[in-house]
């Protein structure tokens, strides 16, 4: 490809020197040769190419080994700014955590399993620390929750019992499965999609009742939800809950995270500002959307 | 609006301009018309995300009006769709891999290999349930009195081991420090060196020779699972002759009572390649009628292979599992490939693992090569690990606060380590 685009460039340049006008000059000297202007892309290198390839996204084959990923400087893939405030950086690998909790490993029958940490570490991605789990023959990442260490047995299990159960910290079970009160934490909002609340380092849900069918949590930021009760919930707190405490010291050390200074242009305080007394939005329900079965 | 004349003279400066500004900049005019500006960025910028292809439907009896007899694209017509084309001669530009399940090697049932890059989770546990062995943690107390006897020990030796650890660290280099795959490659062959020159007291020593890059492949069914170890790896010591058994007929009927440890819920195939293309294949590397056909001792170093790191029980768990390959090739070859109860004759096989520092020591007897289930005779591993040759050898002395911690040159040698090696190296030839 490279050697390609380098042989056309040398090409435009030796031999079409018409082509080098702009399409004005070249209607004013009357040459009468017809130019064509292709329909290219310009002069790519090799680098700039390397630069347009997110295949580390394209994965289709589970890996728990870190990938390597380019910075996108808040740009989506238009080159758009899709979120200010966003450059620079230590350079981050990804682990692809698994947020589905409850996936049954390929050949084996759907029932409740059990699964070794090897190691929890912190990742670069998040603010939540993660959990290398082992069960079966596959490892996974998984957001490891507070106490969990290297050595613990953890469980997953989609049953819904008559009796609630007495979960360890670190479990997985469907909401319905569970005590009133419980602090959860991964929170699926449709079951089978894998969790997308609660997911922070140090942040906590409450499960507040359980209507039918229906399970309420009441997220961190005090709101409530309702979803299905089959939708499975990690039982406790998410690890690294000194997150809010810690001191970043330094302007420069933000910009090692990858954090922008905001634009610095004088604004007149105006309703954005001050505190806001307002009541809760009202529950939302996620009860009766369609639903993404599990495999 | 213009002359004729200016107006050329007008381009003809425009263009000149234009050319110039374009070899400052090194780029050439063709390709700025190229660049859309008049179009979105959308164009030039990043990739696209990836579309999904459209959903084609075929309506029996209808067939689509294509573009095919005209010869041209047409707006508005379907793209004609050719027939498959196949070469009828073989081009290997263009050759493409069928898929695994029309090649002749694909079998349903997965095979489990271990090779020299595997980096098995669980370690020396995992490994031992996968070759159904016990562990005998130190080596045979008679292998070590071998060493105890004046008649089997090398004149100074303390000294000349001294010597071979410092040609190894400091002397073998025309830089500062030679890097650790340089200064464990060259320990390991200063060691043997220094371990050969007793063959003047000991003529057995001369019927071995050492055997490096050969290729090992065993395969054994445990469990409901196919398993196989494949790879090159180690330096091998081949005899003539077989090692003597270590342990006696009773002792090895009580591995019977031995219960292998488990490790779940981690299941004993994790990290194992799993394949599906593959060939039952029993090699010990070498072909039919060669003289040397025993492997007495194994080398392996750790580090070398820049490609893996393997921690300290990962790399023991790689020591128990080729030397576990090496008996049961040639345990297939000497008892036929079907799986037997109980050995005749035991086949011991040695290993010896360095990272130029610390050294594992490992004595594998195969009994069984039945390895389906977990009841019966079990093999025996004699493993003694973490032995350090020498605590420091350092170019440069460690100075902290202003005191020497650590003095320059070779510190806290340990002979008993070298007195182990050294009894690995004289089994079979006392």
């Amino acid at each position: 490809m490279a050697v390609w685009c380098l042989t056309r460039a040398l090409r435009s340049l030796t031999v079409s020197q018409p082509a080098l006008l702009s399409s004005q000059a070249v209607a004013q000297t009357k040459l009468g040769a017809q130019t064509c202007v292709e329909q290219c892309r310009g002069f790519l290198t090799t680098a700039s190419l390397e630069q347009n390839k997110t295949l580390w996204k394209q994965k289709e084959k589970y890996t728990v080994k870190p990938i390597g990923m380019k910075k996108t400087g808040g740009r989506d893939f238009t080159g758009k700014i899709r979120t200010h405030g966003i450059g620079g950086g230590h350079k981050r690998r990804y682990r692809w955590v698994d947020f589905q909790r409850l996936r049954y490993e390929e050949e084996r029958e759907a029932k409740p399993f059990d699964e070794k940490v090897v190691e929890v570490r912190y990742d670069p991605c998040r603010s939540a620390d993660i959990a290398l789990v082992a069960g079966g023959s596959r490892k996974r990442w998984i957001i490891a929750t507070e106490n969990m260490q290297a050595g613990d047995i953890i469980k997953t299990s989609g049953v819904i019992g008559r009796m609630a159960v007495s979960a360890n910290e670190g479990d997985a079970y469907p909401l319905g499965a569970l005590p009133v009160g419980t602090l959860v934490n991964n929170l699926e909002i449709q079951p089978g999609k894998g969790s997308e609340y609660i997911r922070a380092a140090g942040t906590s849900g409450i499960l507040l009742r359980k209507v039918n069918g229906t399970a309420i949590v009441q997220l961190p930021s005090k709101r409530q939800v309702q979803v299905l009760e089959t939708c499975i919930v990690t039982v406790g707190r998410v690890s690294n809950v000194d997150h809010n405490k810690e001191v970043i010291g330094k302007a420069g050390r933000n910009r090692w995270f990858g954090v922008r200074p905001s634009s610095g242009l004088w604004q007149r305080k105006g309703g954005w500002a001050g505190r806001k007394i307002k009541p809760l939005p009202p529950m939302k329900s996620y009860v009766n959307m369609p639903s993404i079965a599990a495999k | 609006m213009f002359p004729e004349g200016a107006a050329t003279l007008f381009s003809q400066a425009v263009l000149v301009k234009a050319l110039r500004r374009l070899s400052a900049h090194g780029r050439t005019g063709g390709l700025q018309a190229r660049r859309h500006f008049t179009t979105t960025r959308c164009l030039t910028g990043k990739t696209h995300p990836v579309r999904k292809p459209k959903e084609k439907v075929d309506i029996p009896g209808l067939e689509r009006v294509t573009f095919g007899e005209r010869k041209h694209y047409m707006p508005g017509l379907a793209k004609p769709v050719n027939p498959h084309w196949e070469r009828d001669y073989k081009d290997p530009r263009f050759y493409r891999t069928p898929p695994a399940q029309e090649m002749p090697l694909y079998k349903e049932k997965p095979c489990y290999v271990y090779n020299q890059r595997t980096n098995a989770l669980e370690g020396v546990l995992q490994a031992l349930w996968l070759t159904k062995t016990k562990l005998i943690s130190g080596l045979p107390p008679h292998l070590l009195s071998l060493v105890e006897n004046p008649a089997n020990q090398i004149p100074n030796q303390d000294e000349r081991v001294q010597n071979a650890i410092k040609h190894a660290r400091f002397w073998d280099t025309t830089e500062n420090r030679p890097n650790k795959s340089k200064y464990s490659n060259t320990l390991l062959s200063n060691l043997l060196h220094v371990c050969a020159t007793l063959q003047s007291s000991h003529p057995a020593m001369g019927r071995r020779l050492f055997a490096d890059k050969y290729s090992l492949a065993a395969s054994w069914q445990r469990g409901e699972d196919l398993l196989q170890i494949k790879g090159q790896n180690g330096l091998l010591h081949t005899c003539m002759d077989p090692l003597p058994e270590v342990s006696g007929k009773q002792e090895v009927a009580d591995t019977e009572d031995h219960a292998l440890k488990s490790f779940y819920p981690v299941s004993p195939t994790i990290d194992l390649q799993k394949i599906n293309l593959y060939k039952e294949v029993n090699s010990s590397g070498f072909r039919d009628g060669y003289p040397y056909p025993h492997a007495h001792t194994l080398y392996f170093l750790d580090g070398v292979d820049t490609r893996c790191k393997l921690r300290p029980d990962q790399f023991r768990a790689k020591m128990v599992m080729f030397a576990f390959g090496n008996a049961l090739a040639r345990a297939k070859t000497l008892y036929g490939p079907q799986p037997q109860r109980l050995l005749e004759h035991p086949i011991t096989v040695q290993a010896v693992g360095s990272n130029g520092r610390v050294f594992h020591f490992l004595v594998f007897q195969l009994n069984t090569t039945d390895l389906s289930g977990d009841d019966g005779i079990k093999n025996q591993v004699w493993l003694d690990e973490d032995a350090d040759l020498y605590e420091f050898a350092k170019v440069r002395p460690l100075i902290k606060k202003k005191q020497v911690k650590v003095p320059a040159g070779l510190t806290g040698y340990k002979p008993e380590t070298f007195s182990k090696f050294l009894a690995l190296y004289l089994h079979g030839a006392v």
